[in-house]
């Protein structure tokens, strides 16, 4: 019997549970409760505050992951003498459950976790903990004691490296060949659209060197593209750098991420404080749980996006005001009004003929002083979030950069080089970067402070 | 201390220059675990313990220009970042911290990232340098497990007692 998966980008996915073992296993891990929580947690978390359609969720992904895996061994076994067939599953498995630990709005989740120190907030160590010692590493285990450690270890990084590894962690890995289609069709937006099965037939595999700092480790395998593979290059490089300042880093998306990171960060506070009953939530709501109990990795899993919806009806009548605000604030989509820095110093002083440097200079010293401004308010809520994030038009997998950190192409002379030397087109792409503050639309005080900084240091930078 | 100017302090403190990303970063974390450091918090990752915090204000004292960074060419085809002082002041952090910082930028990259992930593993396990190698075999590989011992029983020594044994 063949278990199938109808999948809105990749159409039919199938376990064939009857004849392989394997894929057996597998059917029965997405069945576990770790797995199936994954259905409530969204992929791109508030995207869909912007764009409406983009409600696809992590347990969606992380089977497409899969069946892309399942695809990518093939080119690994057109390219091999013999292919390893446990390693080769190994890394199957690690496609299917490498989002396992993710929490719910996973990027602001992660940022509450970090400034409380909550490990369980973590879903790297989430999902570690999930596939070496759970009802999911009971299943895997099913392939052999120590399958589900070899899996985990796949995620992390550890242990020798090899081309089958590459499938998961790679400049052409199968989480970035799912997400960027399926996010990219589900938001509905018309840029980066990619030549998939062009990119695949092209896909080849060579050895690439990697060091640390000056010096030099070996070499290991990994996908690299077919000198005819060009155009289809340009357009995955391209198409995956376009998402972050459409999609991903969009500003009423992080906006609305900051909303719901003060808000998680005060609940957890108040509840540790003994102060739940101000908080709106009753003893027993998964969040509560996981504010009294948070390095139980069961009160993590007890956190969903359904626990953090259902909870702003409650929060919104909150004792707390600071609660009863930012609650109805995320409730409602009152988001509040973002100053793109970046963009105003840009304009600002790209008219003066400044380069790069100059603007790079320019923000660094306004959030210098934002920071400082910050310092010196006493309010229950921050009257201001400062936002930042850049993104390489390349994924970044080592500290040193070398050529795993790049997408390397065959010339028609059959030498193996950084694709920016034959394409103009990417060699030209710098990386994005923003740097935004966020502040109530109502606060006109703030805001002209925010301004006056913003305003003071662009003067200077123009002199 | 604004972050960026924890890392003027850092490389100031190593003497004036720090060469490689992953040297900065180790740099730092053998201060933190000394308790000799600037509150930068490190995390797991398969390079070793790593603080965003510190990328992020290295790449403000950069953009500050209060840190040159030289981006180099190195042998085997990568980058390595070459950091230095726009204005070169004296050390004056506590001697043990010039001491600690010195020796640890003095070091070989690959050594320090071997010693100081199995600085990081030592809360965790028994033998953190068999871990370490089992993490990262290549990198560990031939002699560079045994020298990176070497290397943890030099930065030990020019810090008594505040690292823990674990060579």
């Amino acid at each position: 019997m063949r278990q199938r998966i109808r999948d809105p980008l990749h159409d039919l996915i199938e376990f064939d549970t009857e004849r392989d073992e394997f894929e057996g296993v597998l059917w029965k891990a997405i069945q576990t409760k770790p797995f199936q929580r994954l259905r409530r947690v969204k992929q791109l978390g508030f995207s869909d505050l912007v764009y409406p359609g983009a409600t696809h969720s992590r347990l969606a992904h992380s089977i497409g992951v899969f069946h892309t895996a399942r695809i990518l061994m093939e080119v690994i076994g057109r390219h091999v003498h013999k292919v390893e067939d446990s390693k080769m599953r190994q890394a199957l498995a690690a496609a299917l459950v490498h989002d396992l630990g993710h929490g719910p709005f996973s990027h602001a989740f992660e940022s509450v976790g970090k400034r409380l120190g909550l490990k369980m907030a973590d879903h790297e160590h989430v999902s570690d903990v999930l596939i070496r010692d759970s009802e999911v590493a009971t299943v895997l285990n099913e392939l052999g004691s120590g399958f589900a450690n070899d899996v985990a270890d796949i995620i992390r990084g550890r242990g020798k490296k090899n081309v089958y590894r590459a499938v998961v962690s790679s400049q052409f890995d199968a989480d970035r060949l799912d997400y960027m289609r399926r996010d990219r069709l589900m938001t509905g937006t018309q840029h980066a659209g990619i030549d998939f099965k062009w990119l695949i037939a092209n896909l080849q595999i060579a050895s690439v060197p990697f060091g640390v700092d000056e010096s030099s480790i070996g070499e290991i395998e990994t996908f690299v593209l077919g000198p005819k593979a060009i155009f289809g290059a340009e357009a995955y490089v391209l198409g995956l750098f376009q998402l972050y300042p459409t999609v991903y880093f969009h500003k009423a998306t992080r906006g609305a991420e900051k909303i719901f990171g003060e808000l998680l960060y005060r609940t957890i506070m108040l509840v540790q404080d003994d102060s739940v009953s101000t908080t709106g939530l009753p003893n027993n709501h998964p969040i509560v749980r996981f504010a009294r109990h948070p390095d139980d990795v069961e009160s993590a899993l007890g956190l969903d996006d359904t626990s953090v919806w259902g909870a702003l009806p409650l929060m919104c009548e909150a004792a707390d005001g600071a609660i009863a605000s930012l609650a109805q604030s995320l409730r409602y989509r009152e988001l509040g009004k973002c100053v793109d820095i970046r963009e105003k110093v840009a304009h600002a002083i790209e008219d003066s003929g400044k380069a790069d440097e100059e603007i790079d200079a320019c923000c660094a010293k306004i959030k210098e002083k934002l920071t400082d401004w910050l310092g010196s308010q006493d309010a229950n809520v921050p009257p201001i979030h400062l936002d930042e994030a850049q993104r390489s038009p390349y994924k970044l997998v080592e500290e040193t950069q070398g050529p795993l950190d790049r997408i390397n192409i065959y010339t028609n002379g059959g030498k193996l080089v950084d694709l920016k030397q034959r394409s103009a087109v990417v060699a030209a792409v710098k990386p994005f970067k923003l740097f935004r503050v966020y502040c109530k639309r109502s606060d006109m005080e703030t805001q002209k402070v925010v301004d006056a900084i913003v305003d003071g240091e662009i003067g200077n930078a123009r002199q | 201390m604004r972050d960026s100017e924890k890392v003027e302090s850092i490389i100031r403190d190593a003497g004036g220059r720090i060469v490689g990303r992953t040297k900065l970063q180790k740099v730092s974390f053998f201060l933190e675990m000394a308790n000799l450091g600037d509150g930068f918090q490190f995390k797991y990752k398969h390079y070793g313990p790593f603080s965003e915090e510190l990328a992020t204000a290295t790449e403000d004292a950069v953009a500050l220009r209060n840190v040159s960074e030289k981006v180099c060419p190195a042998s085997w085809g990568g980058f390595y970042s070459d950091f230095s002082l726009v204005a070169p002041e004296a050390p004056n952090g506590p001697p043990e911290r010039l001491k600690l910082a010195k020796t640890a930028a003095e070091a070989d990259s690959v050594e320090l990232e071997l010693a100081a992930t199995a600085l990081f593993l030592s809360d965790e396990f028994k033998d953190p340098w068999a871990e370490t190698a089992r993490r990262k075999p290549e990198k560990a590989d031939g002699d560079r497990l045994s020298k990176a011992k070497e290397l943890y029983r030099r930065l030990y020594a020019v810090v008594p007692g505040k690292l823990p044994a674990i060579v």
